[in-house]
């Protein structure tokens, strides 16, 4: 109460006119449970495993191939087909389409440096394995070494960034070829940063004690997020300020693909990611000391890893939709009521225990939606990042 | 060894099982009377939480890489342990160390390794709590034909 008395003194004295929300007395665990989902943007640190990380002539090379449809078998399939950058780097549908229809989601890629685990059963262990897989993937690009060292041939500005960026020339023969180019989409993709949100900008001004700056954040969205942390139990998964914990989870989402077939989720991954020849155990991790391959060294498959899937990040929802790792819940009052009616018989028997049917009134799924909504930024997003100016390349 | 201690502070963590801690003083206390401990034994304050199950005193402390002092949220960290008895460094083997969230019924998504360091020191690699909540560590000591388990509770925030 004495918060609010002191933001309506603050409100008179500033003679603002503009209407404000209420700020909600969080308690100080709760006011702590906030400060963790931030601060936002978090710091920024090269990639161990990818020697181009944070290179220039790479991070131009990168985005140049990101928006290459030459690489796909057809010359028409671009990593930007899928993942749009108007769409937060996704499609909008509920499920790819590349050379064919796939059964997963694709997921936007904004913050896509700060995750642990890469693609909806994380079968992948580093960001540059990630981004090899779509262009050698008969169903998505279809590419190869050939078509790609002839591609970077083709113009002078990738053939030089290339050079600059590895030492050599693009060479099909050249064993590394593929993986420098995934090391160089990797090095793009990891400046893509979504800017800070309304909750971002009420999280830091709780913090900081500036009530009259907090009360700007709408009431729906403060009640929404009493929920998240209290009886909701979301931040248990959704946790950080990625709102992930970067693990693996089954909420009850159904793992059948039409016709016919199971998506075994997190236990198809895990052998995935043991069996890639690219993976941060093998010789193209450019991390010496390997201590950035303690996860994958250390993990331990269970039964229940069938049917679970990446905890996603809760960030930039509203330009994600569909949501899931099948697409199947076109908005977010879906997936609240998904969470609100949840079917317990549908979780695994010996799978986590604190989901349970939440039972929201009709008041609560909007309260919800309008927390979650508030985890994307209110701006417009910068265009796609401006590529850094290279010297002595020129385009032809 | 000792200068870990330094570098990688423990604090913040509410250690319950206080009684076991003054016990522990108190066998530790009895042992040093007669004059037959290692250097090592018995452990103190930089070792981190010492817990006691019969003769058996077991210290263990994270060794976390940047200055913050508590265990970190989805986060890998290791641990280094160690073992002693009342008569100073025991033949006693730390066989396995794991965590649980008994509340949710389920473990860890990593295996731990154990490395003996030698003078009944360990390191444990590949711990990660997930989630936030109620935690259970468990080690499993062998000691002369015999396995000993002891327990601690850890609340992860
Ligand atoms: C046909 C559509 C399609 C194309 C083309 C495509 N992707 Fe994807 N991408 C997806 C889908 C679907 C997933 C999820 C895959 C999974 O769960 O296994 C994904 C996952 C990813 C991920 C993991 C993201 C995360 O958060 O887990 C990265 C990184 C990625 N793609 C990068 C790329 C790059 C780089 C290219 C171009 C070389 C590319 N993609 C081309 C559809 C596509
Ligand atoms: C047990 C861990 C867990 C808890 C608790 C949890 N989630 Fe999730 N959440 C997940 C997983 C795992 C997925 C992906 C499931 C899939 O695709 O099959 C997910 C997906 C989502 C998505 C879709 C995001 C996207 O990009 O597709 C939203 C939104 C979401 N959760 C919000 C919430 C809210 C709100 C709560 C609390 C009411 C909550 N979650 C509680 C694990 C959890």
């Amino acid at each position: 109460m004495r918060r609010l008395g002191r933001a309506a003194l603050l409100l008179v004295l500033s003679a603002t006119t503009c209407a404000v929300a209420d700020v909600g007395d969080f308690t100080p665990a709760e006011l702590s449970r906030i400060a963790a989902h931030g601060p936002w943007p978090l710091s920024w640190t090269p990639d161990p495993g990818n020697r181009v990380s944070g290179n220039a002539a790479a991070i131009r090379l990168g985005r140049d191939l990101f928006f290459e449809p030459r690489l796909s078998a057809n010359r028409r399939v671009a990593c930007a087909s899928c993942h749009d950058p108007a769409k937060g780097f996704q499609d909008g549908r509920i499920t790819a389409r590349g050379l064919v229809t796939g059964t997963r989601n694709t997921p936007g890629l904004l913050n896509v440096r700060q995750q642990r685990w890469f693609g909806w059963d994380g079968g992948h262990d580093n960001l540059w394995s990630a981004s090899l897989r779509p262009i050698l993937d008969a169903k998505e690009m279809g590419g190869s070494a050939a078509r790609a060292a002839r591609v970077l041939r083709s113009r002078t500005a990738l053939d030089c960034h290339y050079r600059q960026a590895f030492g050599k020339p693009p060479a099909a023969g050249d064993p590394e070829l593929l993986v420098n180019i995934a090391k160089a989409i990797a090095a793009w993709q990891e400046t893509l940063i979504s800017p800070p949100s309304p909750f971002d900008e009420f999280r830091d001004a709780l913090t900081r004690g500036d009530t009259r700056a907090a009360a700007a954040y709408p009431a729906a969205a403060q009640r929404g997020l009493r929920l998240f942390l209290g009886r909701g139990q979301c931040a248990t998964c959704h946790a950080g300020p990625l709102f992930t914990n970067g693990e693996f989870g089954d909420i009850g989402i159904p793992f059948f693909i039409q016709p016919e077939g199971v998506d075994p989720g997190r236990q198809g991954g895990i052998k995935r990611l043991l069996a890639n020849f690219y993976n941060l155990l093998g010789a193209h991790n450019d991390d010496a000391t390997r201590n950035n391959a303690t996860a994958t060294r250390h993990l331990r498959p269970e039964h229940r890893n069938f049917g679970e899937f990446k905890v996603p990040s809760l960030r930039n929802l509203t330009l994600t939709a569909p949501y899931m790792h099948n697409g199947s819940l076109a908005t977010l009052r879906e997936v609240a009521r998904h969470y609100s009616e949840l079917d317990e018989d549908r979780l695994h028997a010996d799978g986590e225990r604190i989901l349970k049917p939440l039972k929201l009134s009709p008041q609560e799924v909007d309260d919800l939606v309008a927390f979650l909504e508030s985890l994307s930024p209110s701006k417009a997003l910068p265009a796609p990042h401006a590529p850094p100016t290279v010297d002595a390349c020129h385009a032809p | 060894m000792k200068s870990y201690a330094k570098r990688y502070p423990l604090a913040g963590r509410r250690w319950r099982h206080a009684d076991s801690v003054r016990k522990a003083l108190a066998i530790l206390a009895a042992g040093l009377t007669t004059g037959a401990m290692n250097a090592a034994c018995p452990p103190d304050a930089a070792d981190g939480a010492v817990l006691t199950k019969g003769e058996l005193v077991l210290a263990y402390r994270p060794l976390l890489a940047d200055k913050s002092s508590r265990i970190p949220m989805a986060k890998h960290f290791a641990l280094e342990v160690q073992l002693c008895d009342p008569e100073g460094v025991s033949i006693a083997r730390l066989h396995k160390a794991d965590a649980t969230m008994p509340e949710h019924r389920h473990g860890m998504n990593y295996r731990t390794l154990i490395t003996p360091l030698g003078s009944g020191r360990f390191r444990i690699e590949g711990m990660m709590f997930h989630m936030a909540g109620h935690w259970q560590l468990a080690f499993e000591i062998q000691a002369g034909g015999e396995t000993t388990r002891i327990t601690h509770d850890v609340q992860i925030e």
